[in-house]
């Protein structure tokens, strides 16, 4: 069933360039060499970015299991030397790694993890997979072939012996495995002392074995159990260590294992960090920059953030989603050539040609701009190339002030909403971010009553202590934000700073106040202090000026920054991709529904007039199969063949009826035997019936619904 | 069978215009899957009718110049076995044999990541197949195309087929799924598909042998299994006229399978039933006892079944 097509020898081209496959569609529309490099690019700038940020959120966890497996080992060490606690000796230190459900990320996890504890702790580490141990003496045999591999790469030392070593994979148990351990590091003691002196400064001496189980889950318990009962009784000479990787909740642990042998394990938990806040700090180091110039619109974002939060919780399908988008938008927008930094935006909207100035004519943001201006200047813009390229380049600088604005703005927007109660406008960041992008933020009801909120519960001096961490955010941020156009921001830090002063001026009052009745009880103090708070409350003219003060933050910087960017500004279609079904139909297809369409309703893929029809009624002219397909709806759950096969001639026959000759009924009573032969085991095929063995020619259906 | 066959072909196509305008807007998308097969991703093709024109079309069109790979899930005897065969024997050139399919992926994968110049394209037609569609074997695959030299264009026709995945196999496919609906007949697909209007002589497949076996008892499943082996073992003997009676009576008592000669003689009338064996008297008048099945077909079966105990 498989055959190997090579190409011929004389025909062979050394190797397609990717880049080929771009943009064959659209051949001379522009130059697919420049798209397609700044794909790859930007893709790669992302993939380089998110590995970084997992790393670094990794950082606590794996720190903590660094110092857990010291600490682990160093008392084996001190057990091994003591005679007294022979019986302890027998327990083996255990991490458990609660790793969340998102199975799809936790390779990376455990890549990098393993990467830190060569670094760090012992150059011993093996990985297992479920999948690779069915039985013990493939995990045997699977975890010495890594272990010693393992040995071998770090060492790199000529390696006579170590050859014999692989080769003879078939004879693996403890024992030789406990030779080999004996053997290495004995070598390694024996070593000249430079040697010695580089590799005890990074691992410890007589370094522990670690053993990664990815999967705790889909282990078979007796291949565990085997496995942790044998390492167990050669604990003292083979300083084990395990890593369980779990999927679930540490309870597994104990269902898994009988309480025999768990007793043998030393379990420390760790918990990772849940994939939520994960993804959370992906949008916003991705999405929310004004670094990165592809920017995804309102309804993929609401895609994909559906995706992680009801399906699968992965952050790895989040991010090849992402990755679909940018392909998807290079690919078929013409004009997402000038998709770029600002730097090289001069030197491409430049070397642009006619049809792609016509190409932006085209888009529908840029004719509501050309709509507003004057005519003589519309005139310009419609005809002359040059011109209209020095309108394009400022309207992509204005594109880009308008981002740099629009994230450092909804930054601060975020830190006020967040402390609401109830959060009117969403908790996190990302959902501000899409209420934001999908309509005007101040004519919805949430802002509405958001403002509300902040206007009159929140007037505490809580809120400004609040306000004030929000400034300090501010500021760093915004010193980060390099070339603010608008001098707007710094207008708001001396607005806060005023406040601050203000606020402080007070406490030194109130403190001052304390201090004259340090000597009083504390009855007294308690009444001093609800006057002092009485005395504030009445303060008017700061809680106006607060008051005044927040209207005017929240007016100023929404009306100028907030803006629908598909609404308000031009050339958005080069940075904003905005077709959410295809990525929807790509990344979350439903096959079923799709098989169901085109059996109920051909007419959606074939437009034939013929094949339209009311829904439900069999129109008789459909294919033969969908013909089948809705008489079988008709049925219960077992159906008769023979009944099955009346009722399909019927209907075909009635189909053919005007035209059909009564001469060769007999031929034509045979094809439609056979047509419906066809079509009954296209139906099988698809796994809507199977042959029954309940009653003689009768099948069984396999789905519900219909009648 | 061939009856059928040719009474279809008379009967005329309908819509083949509109058929054909649908094939020609999934063409249309031959090159995109070029680039997304290139970008890591794998393509899957889901809807109405059969891919394989399609499949087809794409191989000649696309890939005449790369080394690539079709296999046909809907062959009734094809297993991973087999695909990483062909892998390892015609596109990889290494001759040798290995202990199991593990050890076998580990090498391409292995070769794959040495040597970056290898490229390979797999197409399958119908990934959930019978043969193709358990755990094992989608996982061996699913290991396969996660490499990034290895592009897999697949199909999918039932419609509980997205089942067969579970979080950790859709990340190694990393699925783009396409949705191509043709209307045009399951004509080879169905062709192995034992329909009950149509009785099917010819040789047994595989996957009938494994499906009337798995209805069984596991006695009567070991009495097969040592007829199997036994024959197995006289494969090279041309003369062999297949075991007689009274042997196989013995062998099965001494494995404690049957007690009396009446019980063995009801299951081998079972076997019969169902064509697993065939009896044959001989010229002393013995009974000798034969599997229909070649060789090959007989030895994947038995490598299937010791996997699964």
């Amino acid at each position: 069933g498989c055959f190997v097509f090579k190409p011929s020898p004389k025909k062979r081209r050394v190797s397609w360039k990717t880049a080929n496959y771009f943009g064959e569609r659209n051949d001379d529309s522009d130059d697919t060499e420049l798209r397609f490099a700044t794909c790859q690019s930007l893709w790669n700038q992302i993939k380089s970015e998110t590995e970084q940020i997992q790393e670094d959120l990794n950082k606590q966890l794996f720190d903590n299991l660094v110092s857990f497996l010291r600490q682990s080992h160093s008392k084996l060490q001190e057990k091994t030397t003591e005679w007294t606690c022979q019986t302890k000796t027998r327990e083996i230190p255990t991490a458990a790694l609660v790793l969340g459900v998102n199975v799809t990320d936790h390779d990376l996890t455990f890549r990098s993890l393993s990467e830190v504890l060569q670094n760090n702790i012992t150059p011993y580490i093996a990985l297992l997979e479920a999948k690779d141990c069915p039985g013990i003496k493939n995990l045997m045999q699977k975890l010495m072939g890594q272990l010693m591999n393992c040995s071998i790469d770090v060492d790199s030392l000529e390696d006579e012996d170590y050859v014999q070593v692989s080769q003879s994979r078939i004879r693996c148990s403890m024992t030789s495995l406990i030779n080999w351990y004996e053997s290495v590091t004995k070598k390694k003691d024996s070593e000249t002392p430079s040697k010695k002196r580089t590799t005890s400064s990074r691992h410890l001496q007589s370094p522990p074995v670690v053993v990664i189980f990815k999967d705790m889950e889909s282990f078979t318990t007796k291949v565990l159990q085997d496995f942790i009962v044998i390492s167990s009784q050669h604990i003292r000479e083979l300083p084990l260590v395990l890593i369980f990787g779990i999927a679930t909740s540490p309870m597994i642990i104990h269902s898994l294992l009988p309480h025999s042998v768990s007793s043998l394990l030393c379990i420390e938990l760790f918990q990772s960090l849940s994939c939520k806040e994960h993804l959370s700090t992906i949008i916003d180091k991705l999405l929310l920059t004004a670094q990165l110039p592809f920017k995804l619109g309102e309804k993929v974002l609401q895609v994909l953030i559906n995706i992680f939060l009801y399906h699968d919780f992965s952050v790895q399908n989040f991010i090849k989603g992402f990755q679909l988008c940018i392909v998807e938008h290079f690919c078929s927008q013409p004009l997402s050539v000038l998709c770029c930094q600002l730097v090289d935006v001069k030197k491409r909207v430049n070397s642009l040609s006619h049809d792609q100035c016509e190409n932006i004519r085209r888009l529908p943001s840029f004719r509501r701009y050309v709509e507003r201006q004057v005519s003589e200047k519309q005139i310009t813009l419609l005809t002359e190339d040059n011109f209209l390229k020095e309108i394009i380049q400022k309207l992509l600088e204005d594109l880009h002030v308008y981002h740099e604005n629009y994230v450092s703005v909804l930054r601060c927007l975020h830190v006020f909403t967040s402390s609401l109660p109830k959060y009117p406008l969403g908790k996190q960041i990302r959902e501000l971010h899409c209420a934001c992008l999908e309509n005007r933020v101040w004519e919805t009801e949430e802002y509405e009553s958001s403002l509300q909120l902040a206007r009159r519960l929140l007037n505490k001096s809580d809120l400004v202590t609040m306000l004030q961490q929000c400034v300090e955010i501010f500021v760093s941020s915004s010193g980060k934000e390099f070339d603010k156009t608008v001098e707007k921001l710094k207008e708001f830090l001396t607005q806060f700073q005023t406040l601050e002063e203000a606020f402080q001026e007070r406490d030194v009052s109130v403190s001052s106040q304390k201090e004259l009745q340090k000597k009083t009880d504390l009855y007294h103090l308690q009444k001093t202090l609800l006057e002092l708070k009485e005395s504030r409350r009445s303060k008017k003219l700061t809680k106006f000026e607060m008051l005044r003060f927040e209207v005017v933050a929240y007016i100023d910087s929404l009306v100028r920054n907030y803006l629908v960017p598909a609404d308000h500004k031009t050339l958005h279609e080069i940075v904003y991709f905005n077709t959410a079904s295809v990525l929807r139909e790509h990344l979350n297809a439903a096959p079923r529904i799709a098989l169901h369409t085109a059996l109920n309703n051909p007419y959606c893929y074939l437009k034939n007039e013929a094949l339209k029809s009311d829904g439900g009624s069999i129109s008789n002219k459909a294919p033969d199969i969908c013909i089948a397909y809705k008489l079988h709806l008709e049925c219960g759950r077992l159906i008769n063949l023979v009944d099955w096969l009346e009722a399909f001639s019927t209907v075909v026959m009635s189909a053919e009826g005007p035209n059909a000759d009564v001469a060769s009924s007999d031929q034509v009573d045979d094809i439609i035997h056979a047509r419906f032969i066809r079509a009954v085991s296209e139906l099988e095929l698809l796994g809507f019936i199977k042959p029954s063995k309940q009653k003689t020619d009768h099948v069984a259906r396999l789905t519900w619904g219909g009648c | 069978q061939q009856t059928l066959h040719d009474l279809l072909k008379k009967a005329p196509l309908a819509y083949a215009a509109e058929i054909q305008e649908l094939n020609q807007q999934h063409e249309s998308l031959f090159s995109k899957w070029m680039l997304q097969l290139h970008l890591g991703f794998n393509i899957v093709l889901y809807g109405l009718g059969s891919k394989r024109d399609l499949l087809e079309k794409f191989r000649t069109s696309m890939l005449q110049d790369s080394v690539h790979l079709v296999v046909n899930g809907y062959f009734p005897s094809i297993t991973v076995r087999s695909i990483l065969n062909s892998i390892t024997e015609e596109v990889l050139d290494h001759i040798g044999t290995f202990r199991s399919p593990l050890d076998q992926l580990e090498f391409i994968i292995r070769r794959f990541k040495e040597d970056s110049s290898l490229e390979l394209y797999v197409l399958i037609h119908n990934l959930d197949s019978q043969m193709l569609r358990g755990e094992r074997s989608q996982q061996i695959l699913a290991q396969l195309s996660s490499l990034p030299s290895i592009y897999l264009i697949a199909s999918v026709d039932h419609i509980n087929a997205p089942l067969m995945w579970d979080q950790a196999k859709l990340s190694l496919y990393n699925w783009l799924w396409y949705e191509t609906t043709t209307f045009s007949p399951y004509v080879e697909e169905t062709s192995y598909e034992n329909s009950l209007l149509v009785q099917q002589s010819g040789s047994l497949a595989s996957s009938s042998l494994t499906h009337v076996l798995h209805s069984l008892t596991l006695n009567a499943r070991g009495i097969f299994r040592l007829l199997a082996q036994y024959q197995l073992e006289n494969k090279d003997n041309p003369s062999y006229p297949g075991l007689p009676f009274h042997d196989f009576y013995q062998q099965c008592r001494e494995a404690f399978l049957v007690n009396s000669d009446l019980t063995l003689r009801a299951q081998l009338t079972e076997f019969r039933d169902h064509k697993l064996i065939r009896t044959k008297r001989g010229a002393d008048g013995v009974e000798y006892l034969l599997i229909p099945v070649d060789d090959s077909t007989l030895a994947d079966f038995l490598e299937k079944e010791d996997e699964d105990v």
